[in-house]
């Protein structure tokens, strides 16, 4: 691994799944790490070389920010890890004149009516879509629609606040559901994208944009059906079960996607819906794949997705892009309802399945929990590796099934 | 050698990071210097916080390398996925 010392602002909101893997891999690659998050860290004041606060609802103030900091402190990369810190890093990446996406590629990309209206313009297959202020009347709204179809925050991740609806009477009550999520302060802009409901199977793409070309690291099923009422993902599991062609088709389909964005450099996360008719984006984020799990993913002699995509947002060679032979998948651990989150059992029982790695709980005892469309958050995270992809997958339903979480 | 420098680490943890960590309910405890690395348990709101990473690397070691540069790094030995009440609980942002 190349030792020269370099700087890269990380930016990293105080609540990301994504800290631990980005700081090892910094730490891992030599590279000294300036941290900036949302709200202040409690040793910013003895760190101000280290720690920085940005607000990340405010690129442009964040660039400023970054851009005084940098005057005596030379930033070479900067790495956005979640969907919130996207668009602040391209706008500081901008502002410092360094090797990144396009402001307007990640602003159109962060936004789903915007990347949608970008992708359907360019050809690119996405379900029918239209936009519906929180301001409409959801009745009338609910008789302009077709049905069935689904209703969507532009902004939220991890599936929060998606519902289907099969009828005007369910998407009223969708409309309100939503409507009520993005009251909170921190939610983001208020209106809803609606879609036409795409049947069929589901799969994620990861994906590195280096000079405009796309690599792809790796295609996972989502093999539990996803037909709402809600959308929650639970297993993924790498290498592709789809049939070769198919999965060129998204690969193609993809590249599309990016090409149509202005996406050129970094990491991406595409999620796309595949039936009969092919492949159809449903989204395509300029970040990696959320929560843990990026620990399923491991390329050339065992480096990890940060470790790659650190190395390429500082200009170094990329040791391989090959993702391991075996198989490997996460099971990200479902909310069953809503609670108090009382006690975890059954951890070691779950270890013990065969080709599980790891269980990780990332929720604590006396952790108020709340089950989507509202929630936010799993109780943790189930790994395995494997052979194959249906081996992976049976190790991920035996464990997850060993493990008794007491809601209260 | 390990007792002088565990002194020093201490003293500082005691009059900058513990006082600063405080105000979000987390102290440190030192555990052990050996060959120059520093080992630390966290606790209160910094174990399991999902920023505690943020804390130790961009904070804790850079403060300590800059005050005791003999010290090669500091790592951390908490059990967080027991933390019961950590100050920033992960979720997908």
């Amino acid at each position: 691994m190349p030792t020269t010392a370099s700087r890269l602002l990380l930016l990293l909101p105080t609540r990301t799944y994504r800290t631990e893997a980005f700081i090892a891999a910094a730490t891992r690659l030599g590279v000294e790490l300036v941290c900036a998050s949302e709200r202040p860290s409690t040793l910013e004041e003895l760190s101000p070389n280290s720690l920085v606060t940005l607000d990340f609802a405010d690129p442009y103030g964040s660039a400023e920010t970054i851009v005084r900091f940098a005057r005596s402190r030379p930033i070479d990369a900067v790495v956005g890890v979640d969907d919130l810190t996207t668009v602040t890093a391209a706008a500081i990446s901008q502002r410092l004149g360094l090797k990144a996406n396009a402001l307007p590629a990640v602003t159109t990309a962060r936004d789903k009516h915007a990347m949608r209206r970008c992708l359907a313009e360019a050809g690119v297959p996405v379900p029918r879509f239209q936009l519906v202020e929180l301001s409409d009347d959801p009745a009338r709204a609910a008789q302009k629609v077709e049905y069935p179809c689904v209703l969507k925050p532009l902004m939220l991740s991890a599936s929060r606040g998606v519902i289907r609806a099969n009828d005007p009477r369910e998407f009223v009550a969708a409309f309100e559901r939503i409507a009520a999520i993005l009251a909170e302060p921190d939610a983001a802009r208020r209106a809803l994208l609606v879609e036409e409901f795409v049947p069929g199977r589901e799969i994620a793409l990861e994906g590195l944009l280096v000079g405009g070309s796309l690599h792809v690291l790796a295609i996972f099923d989502k093999p539990d059906p996803l037909d709402g009422p809600f959308f929650e993902e639970t297993i993924y599991v790498t290498p592709s079960r789809l049939p070769a062609a198919t999965q060129a088709r998204v690969v193609a389909v993809t590249r599309d996607a990016c090409s149509a964005l202005g996406l050129t450099e970094g990491p991406i996360h595409a999620e796309l819906r595949v039936n009969e008719r092919g492949p159809f984006v449903l989204e395509v984020a300029a970040r990696s794949i959320g929560g843990l799990c990026a620990r399923t993913l491991t390329f050339g002699t065992g480096l990890s997705l940060e470790d790659l995509i650190l190395c390429h947002a500082l200009g170094r060679p990329l040791e391989s892009l090959e993702r391991e032979r075996r198989a490997a998948g996460v099971m990200m651990i479902p909310i069953p309802r809503a609670g108090c989150l009382v006690s975890v059992s059954g951890v070691e029982e779950a270890r013990a399945v065969g080709a599980v790695e790891d269980v990780v709980i990332t929720m604590h005892p006396g952790q108020e929990v709340i089950p989507l469309p509202e929630g936010w958050q799993y109780l943790g995270f189930i790994f395995a590796r494997a052979e194959t992809p249906a081996a992976v997958e049976g190790a991920l339903r035996e464990a997850h099934a060993r493990l008794r979480f007491d809601i209260a | 050698m390990n007792e002088e420098l565990k002194t020093r680490v201490q003293e500082l943890i005691d009059t900058m990071i513990n006082p600063a960590v405080a105000g979000h309910g987390g102290f440190v405890e030192l555990i052990d210097v050996q060959d120059n690395r520093v080992y630390l348990q966290m606790g209160g709101g910094c174990q399991g916080c999902g920023a505690a990473d943020i804390t130790l690397k961009s904070g804790i070691e850079r403060l300590i390398k800059e005050e005791i540069p003999e010290v090669a790094e500091v790592l951390d030995t908490t059990d967080h996925a027991s933390g019961q009440n950590p100050y920033y609980t992960p979720g997908k942002a």
